[in-house]
């Protein structure tokens, strides 16, 4: 098995307090909540797994044969903090069996079925809408994704489910992660002189922009 | 459609900026040793950050050479890898094929520029695209997609950005490691995406006057080249779900070094460039750089 320290970045002489640390910012980075529909959801979920063991493993090496070592704040990532949900699950599914599969379909992380069996849904419902913009997003159709979840929220008001995604849609950015604890969006770049950022290297590539620009 | 992908330099520790510059350094000697002097004229920092990303987490031997750019001061740069050789292919594919796109848009006349620098690159394209023909298959298939879309006028954003994005995502297709392609084509497409956008937003003004086809002025009804406060809010927030994807790609795969520098140009400098493309301040910074550039150039002769 991999080191668990450096799964975690920290050196084997670092404090319990630089490892929570550590632990904190990585769950932070792998959280499912950050990985929401993302088509590398998986590849999250595996580091997530990583991390947390190797938290383990260390918390339980340095508690030695102290009973019930408890790790602070461990639990707290374990799973979904109540983002919206991450499956499509059946429950709020209208019954249709066609519907169904393609939730299914997404679950599995196959895009192009689910899109096969949607084109070949002739009643577009607010589900129908509701699930081809949850297509789109994985595909990275960001704009058409949001537009489908408005009309399903326009077609049935009243559903979290979709409230929910349309609600990600509009703010869901603003709750990425960042590194630096600063604000992720392009709006959100304020007052610094956004741009003294040019070319460093003068006559480097003189020609080169000019055709493309 | 390329230069607006830069490293943030202002965020840039000296060595990260360095270690930058080695690898631009490096892609040119790639360019120069496989397709001769008249090729590194195409390198620019979107082939770099190609290079980076194909390239492995260490970095190689450094080499130093005076160039044509640096005549007196012998300059650093990277020994080309197999990363920065396929980079450099794709690079000549590309930038072929965006100039043969510029014949095709333009006039005998006006078009006179992109026929002299595609003919200029002729043989080096032809030997990139016998060495990768897959990627230059992809290219040739989306690029013709484009103007189909481009001709039709299409109204989706969306759409007419996926030919692009999934062109520059088809640069990981010969990476042999599942993850790190998988990891590697996301994030590429939505870089494409980002660039697409970034690119159409900033030709508002310029399509509008000239009446040429803008996929975000149709998706907006934007008549006038003008943003409405809407419009802007809802085309910054589909920019930022596209960085959102890049960010979560490039944390699942490690770059080694290049780690701050990309971190650094994914997490501040697209936000950056997006919203001076928004201002209008993009091209106009462009262009006074560029003057500052030559006055520069013409001090120090």
């Amino acid at each position: 098995m991999n080191d668990p320290y450096q799964i975690l970045g920290v050196p084997e002489t670092a404090t319990d307090e630089e490892v929570k640390r550590a632990y904190r910012e990585l769950a932070r980075k792998y959280h499912p909540d950050n990985y929401h529909d993302n088509p590398l959801a998986d590849l999250a979920q595996e580091k997530m797994k990583e991390i947390n063991a190797a938290y383990e493993e260390i918390t339980k090496m340095r508690s030695g044969g102290r009973s019930g070592g408890t790790s602070g704040g461990y639990g707290n990532y374990r799973g979904s903090t109540g983002g919206y949900q991450q499956q499509y699950s059946s429950q709020s599914s209208s019954g249709s069996s066609v519907l169904q599969q393609v939730r299914i379909a997404i679950n599995t992380g196959n895009i192009s079925r689910a899109e096969a069996l949607l084109a070949n849904y002739s009643d577009h419902n607010a589900e129908w809408n509701f699930l081809r913009g949850a297509v789109c997003y994985r595909r990275g159709w960001m704009d058409e994704a949001k537009r489908y979840y408005q009309t399903a929220c326009q077609m049935d008001p009243g559903n979290t489910e979709y409230r929910q995604a349309l609600e990600f849609m509009e703010r869901g950015t603003q709750s990425a992660y960042r590194p630096d604890n600063g604000q992720f969006g392009t709006e959100m770049c304020g007052g610094n002189p956004c741009l003294p950022l040019c070319c460093l290297w003068t006559l480097c590539n003189g020609g080169g922009y000019c055709f493309f620009c | 459609m390329f230069g607006y992908v830069r490293p943030p330099l202002q965020a840039l520790p000296q060595e990260e900026k360095e270690r930058f510059r080695r690898m631009y350094c490096g892609l040119c000697h790639a360019l120069g040793r496989q397709y001769g002097q008249a090729a590194r004229f195409i390198l620019n920092y979107d082939f770099t950050y190609l290079a980076i990303l194909l390239s492995e987490p260490e970095e190689g031997p450094v080499s130093s050479a005076r160039c044509y750019a640096s005549p007196v001061h012998r300059r650093a740069y990277l020994e080309p890898t197999a990363a920065m050789e396929l980079a450099a292919d794709e690079s000549v594919i590309l930038a072929y094929w965006q100039l043969r796109d510029g014949v095709a848009d333009h006039d005998w006349f006006h078009g006179a520029k992109y026929r002299a620098a595609s003919a200029v690159l002729e043989s080096a394209y032809q030997k990139a695209a016998a060495k990768r023909p897959g990627f230059d298959e992809a290219v040739r298939t989306q690029l013709s997609r484009l103007s189909e879309l481009e001709a039709q006028r299409c109204s989706s954003m969306d759409q007419a950005a996926d030919a692009f994005a999934v062109l520059l995502g088809s640069a990981a297709g010969e990476v042999d490691d599942p993850v790190r392609r998988r990891v590697l084509e996301q994030l590429l497409y939505h870089l494409g995406r980002w660039v697409y956008l970034v690119d159409a937003a900033d030709d508002l003004k310029q399509d509008a006057a000239v009446g040429s086809y803008n996929p975000v002025a149709l998706r907006f009804g934007l008549t006038d080249g003008a943003w409405t406060a809407e419009a802007r809010r809802e085309f910054a927030l589909s920019l930022d779900h596209s960085i959102r994807m890049m960010a979560t790609a490039f944390e699942l795969w490690d770059f080694g070094v290049w780690t701050p520098v990309l971190e650094k140009t994914i997490y501040q400098g697209l936000f950056q460039v997006g919203k001076a493309v928004l201002d209008g301040t993009f091209r106009k910074s462009c262009r006074e750089d560029e003057r500052k550039k030559l006055k520069k150039v013409e001090e120090s002769k």
